[in-house]
């Protein structure tokens, strides 16, 4: 700590601090602020946080300060105004912020911003959370003495790709936005353009834009230059009503905030207008990606399911609730305990926990998750990252090993924290059999003018296992130095593996972490990249892969599908799903699950109902209820409520709130998990949101609560032993065929993110990736269409070439509207002459 | 003594004119800023002043107006400018015709007339929507959405000479 003097008041701040934070922290004074943001470099660009600076004067031979005659310090006043915001605090430093000299030259530069601002703030999205518009009241010239007519003017509607506008005009040149796609995400795709007057923020990339993390810039541009399409002209900003909530797309558990109001499109009703990150600096910080901004849309999608609905023959007729539940109850008492459940990634606590006690009370415990690829959650409980874990923190002296994962496109926010852990100093190990975004960064010697370190290792597709079990013995160095860093964060993902290989791999990853003891304290331990939102809640709730394998092999009389779309993404769905007898489907969106049903139950989206997520970190996590139901929908805790209750199993609970506080009596890793503790809140820094606007950007403060965070076994004391790997048999492709490699899209066409029109041009065509020489023997140009067979079924995609290992075809799930492999397959390519896309 | 001059007052009173108007046969002349109905403007070349930007509704301290807003097009414009009102819509049971809206607008679109005869069976026939609201286009003005040349009305609050 050091002693400086603000505003003639002595106040102890951290040594090495940034002055204009220290000043808000310690002083509660905030240091007006335009280009500064305090999760980046500061630059000195806008020259808004100027202020007096002087020094004590010490005297070099004692090294005492020289005091005045009435016993104070001399203070040498610098003879000009200084930025604070690339100062550093040292001791004995003197500010001040309140002076005339201060207030004029804050005048002078708002006055100078405003030279050739627009004044458009009544049609512009930002208007009303605008920091220009704040600081402009706050610090401002009453009047201007600008003619308004000899205004520069610019093109007021430049498209930067096809999610963000900008507005030439209103831009003030702060580079946060550039400077936030170089430090932060490492997709440098934003730049200057032109000097002085005619600078201009342009992108340099094709498609324009080309990041995942585009929207953020939007949140922290202090102006209204830098606007989402989606939101474009949506509603003004003080009109919303923001509800706390969860992304509901992947493992990272992003805290958003739903701004919603009401819509005459609508029908009158509350409906989302768009997306915001709410600050959770343990999981998202004040950022999200582009996919939980923009995928909203199926919230609200005409194509949802919207009536329970019978099977009639060939064709599904709507019915009522009542009848529902008296027929499955009626179903499930013939099937007696030949019941199972499969429950997608994306299914919230509450209704994991009816539907565990609905087969519990019929004597059933086959609990499958879908898609039963990801093994190994047992082991995130066991020996993932302990409580208290923040990938911020990871830094000088740590390492992180991401294996057999594609986090950017699988969850973006992890890939984003990693590589900011890298930057920090961190050791950034990257295994993969393909190359993958964040391999980019691993090779990287230096960035940013800092140097970075990292290694990558490439092995043959399906051995990653092989490579975490042997990692000591084929690469030496990378383990030693991932064995002695201080803090270890393994990342295992279940890319080009099986079920068996997932799980070995796993068990692998957990060898290394506790034979190197990295295990159960905080910023150690391992995560997996589950699918869906909530992968780690369906483990805690007894939901497993295997169980789902077992399905699969022996389907029962009477399936439950919940919020799982076997349909679309197994190409042998078919074969086994017409074997069940009755698939009763809890389902957004008529699919080809529902194709199976007996009966297709409307289940409401996770912006219609409250619930809870267990993210990949093991927090758990709650969202509120933010707009009203589509049609007859019902949180499918209540539907499956229902059905217990036809069946005289239990009396349904009143709320999703009941249902929280029966797990957390009952499932010992949810105790102290009520709505009431995922609801509490503590101070975080930066703040952001209110009346700090100015400072950390339009992201919302944490109202709605930071979640608790599970203990791992190994965090409560319990010491994890090493256990065996069985090495599975790495999958091959049969003579004179190729291996299709699964992998993950971020942008895909899943049924929860079609609706989101606005991001169709940047979702890929089906396609596959070919090695060239393997291309070539199939007589295959980039852009040809192929027909590529697996098992009894094709598909027809886009051929192109891009240095996947020899012998592999890289087949990323979800792009084509036919569902291809899920697991390594062995297949056939071949040109299709007549190029006609199925 | 008192009585006379009582019928003298009554008397007097009886040769002048009535002060009672028929109305609604006849009607006094309005005050020129008097604040009935709202009218939304158009500018002369028949463009909509409003630009949707719900300023007027975040005057209104009735919680009256509703607006919603969209971009427009050269294709299909309704103002000049990026943003257009899709939707306005004004309950005339809510509004206390303080005039705020007016105040508020920064294109001087919302203006209150004369009209006060508002009476409604019904209490949806009480909010006026946007269609009821505006102008019609004076003299020759093409309305709106219409068709327009691109690159001209880049501006929400255009060079046109009654635009202050
Ligand atoms: S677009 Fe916004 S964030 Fe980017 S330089 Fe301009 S004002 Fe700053
Ligand atoms: S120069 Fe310090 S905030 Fe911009």
């Amino acid at each position: 700590m050091v002693k400086i003097v603000i505003d003639g008041k002595d106040y102890e701040v951290p040594a090495g601090a940034n002055l204009v934070d220290a000043a808000k922290n310690a002083a509660g004074n905030d240091i007006p602020v335009f280009c500064y943001h305090p999760k980046m470099e500061p630059v000195g660009m806008c020259r808004m946080c100027i202020v007096e600076l002087g020094m004590e004067e010490i005297d070099r031979e004692t090294k005492q300060p020289v005091l005045d005659d009435k016993g104070q310090p001399k203070v040498r006043w610098m003879p000009k105004l200084q930025t604070a915001c690339t100062q550093k605090v040292t001791p004995g430093m003197h500010v001040r912020t309140a002076t005339k000299l201060v207030e004029d030259a804050r005048q002078n530069v708002i006055e100078f911003l405003l030279t050739s601002h627009p004044l458009d703030c009544p049609i512009c999205d930002k208007g009303g959370e605008c920091p220009l518009q704040n600081l402009t009241m706050a610090h401002g010239p009453g009047g201007s003495r600008m003619v308004f007519n000899d205004k520069l003017k610019l093109d007021k509607h430049v498209p930067l790709g096809d999610l963000i506008y900008l507005d030439e005009e209103r831009c003030i040149q702060c580079a946060r936005c550039v400077r936030f796609q170089d430090e932060i995400v490492g997709d440098d795709v934003l730049a200057f353009h032109e000097r002085g007057r005619s600078l201009q923020i342009i992108t340099n990339s094709d498609p324009g834009f080309d990041t995942y993390f585009s929207g953020n810039t939007t949140d922290i541009c202090p102006v209204g230059a830098l606007t989402t399409a989606d939101f474009r002209f949506g509603a003004r900003p003080w009109e919303l009503t923001e509800v706390p909530s969860i992304c509901p797309h992947d493992a990272a558990g992003s805290n958003i905030s739903l701004s919603t109001r009401l819509d005459r499109d609508a029908g009158g009703k509350a409906v989302i207008k768009r997306v915001m990150p709410r600050q959770n600096e343990y999981v998202n910080e004040i950022w999200i990606s582009d996919k939980t901004r923009f995928g909203h849309h199926f919230t609200r999608s005409e194509d949802r399911l919207l009536h329970p609905m019978l099977r009639r023959g060939d064709t599904l007729a709507p019915t009522t609730w009542k009848d529902v539940f008296a027929r499955v109850a009626g179903d499930l008492k013939a099937a007696g305990s030949d019941v199972a459940v499969i429950a997608g990634g994306a299914i919230t606590n509450e209704d994991l926990w009816e539907l565990k006690q609905l087969a519990a009370g019929l004597g059933s415990e086959r609990l499958g998750t879908w898609t039963p690829t990801y093994g190994g959650a047992d082991l995130v409980a066991k020996v993932g990252v302990g409580k208290g874990t923040n990938l911020k923190d990871l830094g000088k002296g740590d390492a992180v090993l991401v294996i057999a994962s594609d986090l950017e496109e699988e969850v973006p926010m992890w890939r984003l924290r990693l590589k900011q852990a890298q930057d920090r100093g961190a050791y950034l190990v990257v295994a993969n059999a393909r190359h993958t975004r964040l391999e980019d960064f691993a090779t990287q010697k230096e960035r940013n003018g800092k140097p970075v370190s990292g290694a990558t290792i490439r092995y043959n597709v399906g051995e990653a296992a092989h490579v975490m079990h042997e990692l000591k013995t084929r690469y030496p160095e990378i383990a030693e130095k991932l064995a002695g860093a201080t803090n270890l964060v393994i990342v295992a993902g279940a890319e080009g593996l099986t079920l068996d290989g997932s799980k070995a791999l796993m068990q692998a990853a957990a060898n290394f972490l506790i034979s190197s003891g990295h295990v159960g304290k905080a910023n150690n331990g391992l995560m997996s990249p589950l699918p869906g939102a909530n992968g780690m809640g369906l483990h805690y709730m007894g939901f497993t892969p295997e169980n789902t394998q077992h399905i699969m092999a022996n389907p029962p009389k009477v399936l439950i599908v919940a919020q799982a779309e076997p349909g679309e993404d197994d190409p042998t769905a078919a074969a086994w799903l017409s074997k069940v007898e009755t698939v009763i489907t809890l389902s957004l969106f008529p699919d080809k699950t529902t194709h199976y049903a007996t009966y297709a139950l409307p289940i409401q989206s996770f912006a219609e109902r409250d619930g809870t997520f267990v993210n990949g970190e093991r927090r758990v996590q709650r969202f509120y209820t933010a707009q009203g139901p589509m049609g007859e929908a019902l949180p499918a805790w209540k539907i499956v409520a229902g059905m217990r209750e036809a069946l005289g199993q239990a009396k349904p609970k009143v709320s999703a709130a009941a249902v929280m506080l029966e797990i957390s009596n009952k499932v010992p890793a949810f105790a102290g998990c009520t709505y009431k503790d995922l609801a509490k809140v503590e101070k975080q820094f930066p703040d952001v949101g209110g009346a700090d606007l100015y400072y950390g950007g339009t992201a919302y403060d944490n109202k709605g609560g930071l979640g608790v965070q599970i203990a791992t076994s190994a965090d409560a004391g319990e010491t994890p032993a090493v256990a065996d790997v069985t090495l599975p048999a790495v999958p091959k492709a049969k003579d004179g065929e190729l291996l299709l490699l699964p992998t993950t899209r971020l942008y895909n066409r899943s049924h929860v993110f079609k609706p989101s029109v606005l991001v169709h041009p940047r979702v890929l065509l089906p396609y596959v990736e070919l090695n060239e020489a393997d291309a070539h023997k199939l007589g295959v140009q980039p852009g040809d269409v192929v027909e590529i067979a697996f098992g009894d079924d094709t598909v027809r995609v886009r051929a192109g070439i891009n240095g996947t290992p020899a012998g592999v075809a890289v087949l990323p799930r979800e792009l084509a509207d036919k569902a291809t492999p899920f697991l390594p397959t062995s297949g056939t390519i071949k040109k299709v002459t007549e190029p006609v896309l199925a | 003594m008192n009585i006379i001059k009582g019928f003298a007052t009554t008397f007097k009173h009886l040769l002048e004119e009535p002060v009672t108007l028929q109305y609604p046969e006849q009607m006094k002349p309005f005050n020129p800023r008097y604040k009935g109905r709202h009218h939304l403007r158009r500018y002369e070349n028949g463009l909509e002043k409003c630009i949707g930007c719900s300023l007027c509704a975040a005057a209104c301290p009735a919680d009256a107006i509703w607006v919603e807003a969209a971009e427009n097009t050269d294709e299909e414009r309704y103002s000049p400018g990026e943003r257009y009102a899709k939707t306005y819509e004004i309950n005339m049971l809510r509004c206390i015709f303080c005039g705020y809206c007016e105040d508020a607008c920064p294109t001087q679109a919302i203006e209150l007339g004369h009209e006060h005869q508002l009476s409604f069976t019904d209490r949806r026939d009480a909010i006026f929507t946007k269609e009821m609201l505006i102008d019609t286009p004076v003299g020759k003005a093409e309305g709106t959405p219409r068709q327009v040349e691109p690159g001209v009305y880049t501006r929400s609050i255009p060079d046109m000479p009654d635009a202050k």
